[in-house]
C-alpha cells in the first residue's frame, strides 16, 4: 500500500495555479492457458507520481517512475515549468476553473495480493475440467486476471483522496467448427471487482455456466446466417451496455463534443425514443455498488451520476472540470488516468441505459420476425454516432418465440436515429465490467442495460 | 549504459543463485515530451521519465515473468523472487527457447536528443497549417512526441545488446464540418527522425487530409452489388494484411491449429504481384527492431514472395511447439511492394466500386470471412469518383481476395512504420439499405 508522501508538499502548490499531485501504484498479475499449453505467467508492478499543473488555459505535466519526496518536488518544479512554457507559447488567457467541493476521501477497501500459484492452479483447474469434459472443440483459452489502481491525490482545490480500483475475471474462450469449417468461438467473463483471491475460491462454482456457454457454442455450431436489411430485434442486456458505451458515451465526452462528435448539436434535443434513459453512473446504481465504483476523479472532483439522456432528450455530457466550465455544466468526476505516468481525460465509469417496464418474455414474445441478439465480440462507433458491433450470439424469433442460433454477424446504425426506434425496456439491467475502453490510454469501464426491442441494420453473410 | 549493464548482470547471477537454469531481462530508461492539441486548441505539454525493468526465468522448462519499474534494490530482489516463485508453479515445456552466443552488440538510431523548440514549432506549424489549407478540419486531437529510450538487454545465454533510439511522432486525429454536416473521423500518423520538413508534407497527410474534406457530402449507397474495392494503404495494412497476420500466420491460430494456411508454406496464396516483408533493416522504417523478444538477431524476411507464402510469422516457442521456423524477426515492420499502375489509372479502370480509406468491423474469425461499415470512402462509377460514402457495408474473405487482385499503385505511403501501396480486389459485396 501507498505510503503518503505526498500530502506534505501541498505546501510547494503555486498560489497562482491549479495543482494536482499523484502517487499511484498499477498491478497486474494473469496467467493465460491455451490449449493446455501456459503461454502466459506473468506479474507486474508499476509504481510512480506525477503532477499537473492548470494555468490560464492550459496544462503542463510530468512524471517520474519514482514513488519518493523527493521526486514529488521534481515533477512539480518540471509540470510548472511546462505550464509556463505552454503559457507563453499559446497564451490563452483563459480564466482560473471555478472551485469545486472539498474534502479528504480514504481507502474504502483492503488491496489484497495473491500468491502467483493460485493463478496458476485456478486456470489449470478449469482448463482441466473442459478438457476433460468437451471433446468438440478445436482449442480453449482460459485466462486468470487481476489488475488494480491505488492513488493518492492532493490538489489545490477539490477532494485529496486515497481510493483503489481492484478487478479480477477469468476469461474462458471455446473454439469449435460447424459441419462446414466455419469456425465458431464464444467466450465468457466471470468475476468483477475485487481480489482474484475473493472472486475465485472454487472452480466448481463456475462449472454449470461453462456448461450453458458450451451447449450455446454447440448450438451456435448448427448455427444459421441472419438474413441481411433492417430488422426488428431485441438487443439483450449485454448489446445494450455496448451501444450505452460505444455509440452513445463516447459522443458525449465533452473532449469528444469540443473536437465536433454528433451530441454538439443535439445538446437539450429529442435524441432517443423517450422510453430511453443513459446515466454514467459513480459507484452505485439502483441501489447497488456499481460494477467498477468511482469515488474521487484524478481531477479531486467528488463523483457523483452523471446523467446524459432523460427520456429520449439529450441533457448533459460527461466533463473534466475544463470542458465543465467550457459548457456550463458541473463536473461529475469523469476525469481518470491509467497510469502514473498518465493525465486524466474524460471518461466513462459504468454507463448504462436505466431498466423500463417490460418482461424480457413479453418483449421476445411480441416479436414475429426478427433477431434475439444477446452477446457481443467487439464494437466500434464514430463521433457521428455511426456504430458497428459484432454479434457472437443470438438467435432467430420467429412468431413470438426462439428458434436457431446465429452464426457471427454484426449491426449497424446510427445512434440518435436508432435510439429513437426503441419501442420496449425490460426491467432488468445486465452489466459487464471486464474489458477496457481505449482513448490515449486504457481505462477500466462497466457498461450495462436493459433488453431493447428496436430496429437496426444486421448483416448477413 | 553501464549502469543498466550491471543492474542486468546483478539481476541474472541472482536468479541463476537461486535455481533458474535459463534467464534474461531488460532495463530501460526512456523519455517522452510531448505535446497534445484538443479540439483545434493546444491542451497540454508534458514530460515523462519513465523506467523498466523486464525479467524472465525458466526453471526445469517452467517460465515465469515479471515486470516492475523501479531500480532500486529492494524492489529488483522481490522481483527476483516473485519471477522465481512465478516459475517454479508453471508448467514444464521444453519448447522454450533463447538465442544463444550472439555476444555483445550496440544499436544506436533515430533523434537520441529532443528539440523541443523546434518539436513545438513543427507542431504549432501543422495546427496552422490545416487551419489555412483545410479549413473544414476540426482537429480532435493532435499528439506529437519526442521519444527516447536507453536500454540493455543481457541474456543468460550469452547475449547482451545495448541501445540508444529516439524518434519524432505525430499522431493526428480529425473530422470535416461544415453547418450540421460532418464525416467520420480519421487518423493521420507519422513518425520520422528529424524535424526538417513540416508534418503536413509527410507520409500521405495532406492528401488524407483534402479526401476527408471532400467527405462533407456524402450518400447511403442504395441496394448491394460485388464488385472491386480499392483499399488506401493505411486500410490495406490494418484491414487486410493486420488481419491476414493475426487469423493465417500468427502465434495463436499456429498454435491453436486453427489457421486457413498452416499447410500452406511454399505454396501459392495469393496473386503473383503481390510480395510482402518484414524489413526491419529498411531505412524506411524509422529504429526498426534490431533484436526479438527471445534474443535472436532480426533479419529481414518474406512472408509472401510473388503470391507464395515463404514464412509463418513464429516465435521460437510456437516454432517449436509446432515443427516450424521461427519468422526470423518479431516486428511488424511491414513492407508492401508496390505496383506499376498509377492510383489515377486504378479508378479509371473501374466501372463500379468503391475507395475504403477506414474499414469498422467485426474480427474476421479464422477462415477470413469479413464484414464491417466501409468508412472515409467514395463511390466509384465509370472510371470517375462520384461521391462520398456513407451507410455502406462491405464483406468478403481475405483468403479469396488475395486471389482477385485487381492493380497495385504506384504511389505508397512512407509513414515510418510501414510501407504500402494502394491496392484494389475484386469480389467484394458493397451493400447499403
Amino acid at each position: 500500500m501507498l505510503k503518503d508522501i505526498i500530502t506534505p508538499k501541498k505546501v510547494l502548490f503555486a498560489s497562482d495555479a491549479h495543482t494536482e499531485l499523484r502517487g499511484q501504484l498499477s498491478r497486474s498479475r494473469g496467467a493465460t492457458l491455451v490449449s493446455g499449453n501456459l503461454t502466459g505467467n506473468s506479474r507486474q508492478d508499476i509504481s510512480g507520481i506525477s503532477a499537473r499543473v492548470y494555468k490560464n488555459g492550459t496544462y503542463g505535466f510530468s512524471s517520474m517512475a519514482e514513488y519518493s519526496p523527493e521526486a514529488a518536488e521534481a515533477v512539480l518544479r518540471a509540470a510548472t515549468e511546462n505550464a509556463e512554457f505552454m503559457d507563453k507559447h499559446v497564451n490563452k488567457g483563459k480564466p482560473a476553473l471555478p472551485a469545486v467541493a472539498c474534502g479528504k476521501q480514504t481507502l474504502q477497501n483492503d488491496i489484497p495480493d495473491i500468491e502467483q500459484k493460485l493463478y496458476v492452479d485456478f486456470a489449470k483447474s478449469i482448463d482441466g475440467y473442459v478438457s476433460s469434459k468437451y471433446k468438440n472443440l478445436v482449442s480453449r483459452t482460459i485466462a486468470a486476471r487481476e489488475d488494480s489502481m491505488e492513488k493518492l491525490l492532493c490538489v489545490s482545490n477539490g477532494f485529496d483522496s486515497h481510493t483503489c480500483l481492484q478487478r479480477s475475471y477469468l476469461y474462458v474462450i471455446l473454439n469449435a467448427e460447424t459441419n462446414n469449417g466455419v469456425p465458431v468461438e464464444l467466450f465468457h467473463a466471470f468475476g468483477g471487482e475485487g481480489g482474484f483471491g475473493v472472486n475465485f475460491q472454487n472452480p466448481e462454482s463456475l462449472y454449470s455456466e461453462i456448461d450453458a456457454l458450451y451447449e450455446r457454442l454447440m448450438q451456435k455450431r448448427e448455427g444459421i446466417y441472419a438474413d441481411a436489411g433492417e430488422k426488428t430485434v431485441v438487443l439483450g442486456g449485454m448489446m445494450t451496455g455496448m451501444l450505452a458505451h460505444e455509440a452513445v458515451g463516447h459522443t458525449v465526452e465533452a473532449d469528444l463534443v469540443l473536437g465536433g462528435s454528433v451530441a454538439g448539436p443535439n445538446l437539450n434535443k429529442q435524441v432517443a425514443s423517450e422510453l430511453v434513459s443513459l446515466t454514467d453512473f459513480a459507484n452505485t446504481a439502483f441501489g447497488e455498488k456499481a460494477p467498477l465504483p468511482v469515488y474521487v476523479d484524478d481531477e479531486g472532483v467528488k463523483a457523483t451520476d452523471a446523467k446524459i439522456i432523460e427520456n429520449g432528450m439529450l441533457v448533459g455530457y460527461m466533463n473534466n472540470r475544463e470542458s465543465a466550465q467550457h459548457f456550463g455544466m458541473t463536473p461529475c468526476g469523469n476525469a481518470r488516468a491509467w497510469a502514473f505516468s498518465d493525465e486524466p481525460l474524460i471518461r466513462m465509469r459504468n454507463t448504462a441505459i436505466l431498466p423500463g417496464k417490460d418482461k424480457l418474455e413479453d418483449i421476445i414474445a411480441s416479436v414475429d420476425d426478427g433477431y434475439y441478439l444477446i452477446d457481443s465480440s467487439n464494437g466500434q462507433a464514430d463521433t457521428t454516432g455511426e456504430f458497428m458491433f459484432g454479434v457472437s450470439m443470438g438467435y432467430e424469433i420467429k412468431n413470438g418465440k426462439l428458434g436457431r442460433a446465429l452464426l457471427d454477424t454484426t449491426i449497424s446504425g446510427v445512434a440518435f436515429n436508432m435510439l429513437k426506434t426503441v419501442d420496449m425496456v425490460s426491467d432488468t439491467v445486465t452489466w459487464a465490467s471486464s474489458g477496457v475502453c481505449g482513448k490515449k490510454q486504457p481505462m477500466p469501464v462497466g457498461m450495462g442495460g436493459p433488453a431493447l426491442r428496436c430496429k437496426v441494420m444486421i448483416g448477413g453473410r | 549504459m553501464e549502469k543498466y549493464r550491471n543492474i542486468a548482470k546483478s539481476i541474472l547471477d541472482k536468479l541463476q543463485s537461486r535455481g533458474a537454469d535459463m534467464a534474461h531481462c531488460t532495463v530501460q530508461e526512456s523519455e517522452m515530451r510531448e505535446f497534445n492539441v484538443d479540439g483545434n486548441e493546444f491542451s497540454l505539454f508534458r514530460t515523462l521519465f519513465n523506467r523498466y525493468i523486464g525479467i524472465t526465468a525458466f526453471i526445469g522448462g517452467k517460465k515465469g515473468s515479471v515486470s516492475i519499474n523501479r531500480f532500486d534494490d529492494e524492489a529488483i530482489g522481490e522481483a527476483i523472487e516473485n519471477c522465481i516463485s512465478a516459475a517454479s508453479v508453471a508448467t514444464p515445456d521444453t519448447a522454450w527457447e533463447l538465442a544463444n552466443g550472439n555476444g555483445e552488440h550496440c544499436f544506436k538510431s533515430g533523434a537520441t536528443v529532443p528539440d523541443t523548440e523546434k518539436l513545438f514549432f513543427r507542431t504549432k506549424e501543422l495546427l496552422n497549417d490545416i487551419h489555412t489549407r483545410h479549413p473544414k478540419i476540426m482537429v480532435e486531437q493532435m499528439i506529437v512526441k519526442h521519444i527516447c529510450a536507453k536500454s540493455v538487454y543481457m541474456s543468460t545465454t550469452g547475449n547482451c545488446y545495448l541501445s540508444e533510439r529516439g524518434k519524432y511522432v505525430s499522431e493526428l486525429m480529425y473530422s470535416a464540418h461544415e453547418g450540421d454536416k460532418s464525416t467520420s473521423f480519421f487518423g493521420s500518423d507519422v513518425t520520422v527522425t528529424d524535424l526538417d520538413k513540416p508534418f503536413i508534407d509527410c507520409a500521405l497527410i495532406e492528401r488524407e487530409l483534402t479526401d476527408i474534406e471532400n467527405q462533407i457530402d456524402s450518400a447511403a449507397t442504395e441496394g448491394k452489388f460485388t464488385g472491386k474495392v480499392i483499399f488506401t494503404p493505411a486500410c490495406l495494412v490494418s484491414t487486410v494484411f493486420g488481419n491476414i497476420c493475426g487469423n493465417f500466420v500468427s502465434d495463436s491460430v499456429l498454435l491453436e491449429g486453427t489457421s486457413l494456411w498452416k499447410d500452406k508454406l511454399g505454396q501459392k496464396v495469393a496473386d503473383e504481384r503481390i510480395t510482402v516483408s518484414f524489413n526491419p533493416s529498411d531505412k524506411r522504417i524509422v529504429n526498426g527492431e534490431r533484436y526479438t523478444g527471445e534474443g535472436y538477431l532480426s533479419e529481414d524476411y518474406d512472408l509472401i514472395r510473388d503470391g507464395v507464402l515463404q514464412s509463418f510469422m513464429l516465435s521460437k516457442y510456437v516454432a517449436n511447439k509446432t515443427g516450424n521456423l521461427r519468422a526470423k524477426n518479431s516486428s511488424f515492420a511491414l513492407i508492401i511492394e508496390a505496383g506499376e499502375t498509377p492510383l489515377e489509372e486504378m479508378i479509371k479502370s473501374i466501372d463500379k466500386g468503391v475507395i475504403i480509406g477506414r474499414f469498422s468491423g467485426g474480427s474476421p474469425g479464422t477462415n477470413g470471412e469479413f464484414s464491417g461499415v466501409a468508412k472515409n470512402g467514395f463511390m466509384i462509377e465509370n472510371g470517375k469518383i462520384t461521391h462520398a460514402l456513407s451507410e455502406t457495408m462491405i464483406s468478403g474473405n481475405l483468403a479469396d481476395m488475395l486471389n482477385n487482385l485487381v492493380a497495385i499503385s504506384k504511389e505508397t505511403l512512407v509513414d515510418g512504420t510501414v510501407v504500402a501501396p494502394y491496392m484494389a480486389f475484386d469480389g467484394i459485396t458493397v451493400s447499403g439499405k
